[in-house]
């Protein structure tokens, strides 16, 4: 079976997750949003196979172009959540969660942007700073979708508008307690990540863009992590401040990929 | 000769309460009320229920008719009443009896729809005839069946959901604000009635530090002493405010007792913690304006009410949804029912209002 249709199943899966959250989040039946955690349980299986499948066909972590990257991405959102949503019965944001995942995988299926590269050994320093790089940008995903779910209470709670939603999202003070827990852990994983690449020997140029575009994102969350520390803001900045960092990241990680020349190995073909 | 499943009483769709609480049934009075109401209703089986709302029997008997006559007297004579309550009371048999009982259990016949101390009243009357062997197979499948059917309703319809009184709407935001409640902190400004019954709703849910404060002191500590909280005197409200999570207001104060710009100085004090506050007075005492500060949450009277009426509207979308759930509860019971006239005493189906 080509690696490829592992992801398309999952990507499915994604999908019909996404739809069935917000059904779930919207609907006036308390046992919906447990199937959602189920569904998207369901595709991580198939989203894990590709990677498995990839991981075997390539020989390294499959982070080799920006396909494998985006897919590894969007994994760890995914892995972060179910590890986040039962730990801290927080499967409600699955609600959240799915959407993103299927856009980000539906974009890296569609875009011609799974080219073959043949690469040499990259060495368990490289492999692993790539890896907590991208797991730490998962869990700082998952901490953004908590700080929209927090924003959406809190609108709800200050409007006077009590629609549906309200019942299924939990009540902002545990919103609050696990966003911070959560981007709190992603900002510790993404800078042991990026800390790492300094120990990485070099064959080529240092990739200058890729490394101040990370500069950049560790710097915007450590501002926020020093905040939350200092306790200066109210909880909706930081949720805010939370939301458009991911967005950010979000809109800039296929160009800074694209440009980036992480991957260009001296063996590229 | 045939057995029928019947029911029958009184409710407070039809009996206003000055008649109801003539012919209410105490907790201590039930287990010799039923044991005579059942012989003089001439019931094989019997469970009685007695609620602020309906005081209504259960049976399995022979003879329907005469339980129906027998009812009216039986009150009369129990409670020595001389009202006669034949026009005024009802009864079902067998199909709108199982209909009747799993719908007042699924709280779709309660006044407020959806709530749910019914369903445990229903059990302990329950448990009240069961203990004492009042109750046989027709009985006993009914009531457990009607508990099974009021689970289904309740966790698959939104029949409960949202709260429906100013004090237990309170209630569910400050659970939504905070999460868990016996932690929180409340101060009470104003000794009005309102805003006692909405601290004793809190209360109620865990919350276990209260403070009152009043213009008058010694009205401060008599609502103190009944909440089980502390008085603490006026001019010092404002210093306590920096420790509390939720303040409820309702003096009679003409003006704002608590501004913007004050509050906002507060909270600098305070800390990065939500605040709830809950304004019952009229004239208000929060300036509304206070709500757009960051981890403030501020409602009126006129908020909560509307919350509450709009829940209440929600509830009665969610009656035929829940009818349809019960649908195949009361099949079944009926379809056990008809099993067991063939084996012995039959049921058959029908409606007698009396």
């Amino acid at each position: 079976m080509h690696d490829r249709l592992w992801l398309f199943l999952a990507t499915l899966g994604y999908l019909a997750s996404a739809g069935w959250g917000l059904y779930a989040l919207g609907s006036q039946r308390p046992i919906a949003n447990r199937f959602t955690f189920l569904l998207i349980a369901g595709a991580f299986v198939f989203h894990t196979l590709f990677l498995y499948q990839r991981g075997q066909a390539i020989g390294h972590c499959p982070i080799t172009n920006l396909f494998e990257t985006l897919a590894f991405f969007s994994w760890s959102l995914v892995l972060t959540y179910l590890v986040v949503g039962p730990a801290y019965r927080m499967s409600i944001l699955g609600a959240f969660t799915a959407p993103i995942v299927f856009l980000v995988n539906f974009f890296a299926l569609a875009a011609p942007i799974d080219l073959h590269v043949v690469m040499p050994p990259l060495g368990w320093q490289l492999e692993l700073h790539a890896t907590l790089a991208l797991l730490g940008l998962g869990v700082l995903g998952i901490a953004a979708l908590a700080g929209m779910a927090y924003l959406i209470q809190e609108h709800q709670l200050k409007s006077h508008a009590i629609t549906s939603w309200f019942y299924s999202l939990p009540n902002v003070g545990r919103l609050e307690h696990v966003q911070q827990r959560i981007l709190i852990w992603g900002f510790v994983i993404f800078s042991a990540g990026a800390l790492l690449g300094f120990f990485i020997p070099h064959q080529s140029a240092q990739d200058w863009v890729k490394i101040a575009w990370s500069a950049v994102v560790w710097s915007l969350y450590a501002v926020l992590i020093v905040v939350l520390g200092l306790g200066r803001l109210s909880h909706k900045k930081i949720a805010l401040c939370s939301v458009a960092g991911y967005v950010f990241i979000l809109l800039t990680f296929w160009g800074i990929n694209s440009l980036s020349e992480a991957h260009v190995f001296p063996h590229e073909g | 000769m045939s057995a029928h499943v019947i029911c029958g009483g009184l409710t407070f769709e039809q009996v206003p309460v000055e008649l109801r609480e003539k012919v209410a049934f105490r907790d201590a009075q039930l287990p010799g009320a039923l044991a005579e109401m059942r012989c003089f209703l001439g019931l094989r089986e019997a469970v009685l229920v007695s609620t602020c709302n309906r005081v209504e029997y259960f049976g399995a008997t022979d003879s329907p008719e005469h339980a129906a006559a027998a009812w009216p007297n039986f009150l009369r004579r129990f409670h020595a009443v001389e009202d006669d309550f034949a026009p005024l009371s009802f009864q079902l048999r067998d199909l709108p009896c199982v209909e009747h009982l799993f719908s007042v259990a699924s709280g779709l016949k309660s006044m407020v729809v959806g709530e749910t101390e019914i369903l445990g009243q229903l059990k302990d009357a329950y448990d009240v005839a069961r203990t004492q062997g009042q109750t046989g197979k027709w009985l006993n499948r009914l009531f457990q069946s009607s508990f099974a059917a009021a689970k289904s309703v309740r966790s698959r319809t939104a029949i409960t959901r949202g709260s429906v009184s100013v004090g237990s709407v309170s209630v569910e935001l400050a659970e939504k604000i905070f999460g868990e409640l016996p932690g929180c902190r409340v101060m009470v400004i104003g000794a009005g009635e309102t805003s006692e019954r909405t601290a004793r709703s809190l209360l109620n849910h865990g919350v276990r530090s209260i403070l009152v404060a009043n213009r008058t002191f010694e009205r401060a500590q008599s609502l103190a002493a009944e909440l089980g909280g502390e008085a603490i005197r006026w001019e010092e409200w404002e210093e306590h405010a920096l420790a509390v999570d939720i303040i409820i207001s309702s003096t009679s104060a003409p003006h704002y007792v608590l501004t913007h710009d004050r509050l906002a100085a507060l909270l600098k004090r305070r800390g990065r913690r939500p605040l709830f506050l809950i304004d019952l007075a009229v004239p208000r005492d929060f300036e509304p304006s206070i709500n757009l500060l960051d981890d403030t949450f501020l409602y009126d009277i006129d908020d909560l009410q509307s919350i509450a009426h709009a829940h209440l509207r929600e509830r009665q979308t969610e009656i035929s949804r829940s009818m349809e759930i019960l649908k195949p509860h009361v099949e079944r019971y009926m379809t056990w029912a008809v099993r067991q006239a063939t084996d012995g005493g039959g049921i058959e189906t029908g409606l007698v209002t009396t």
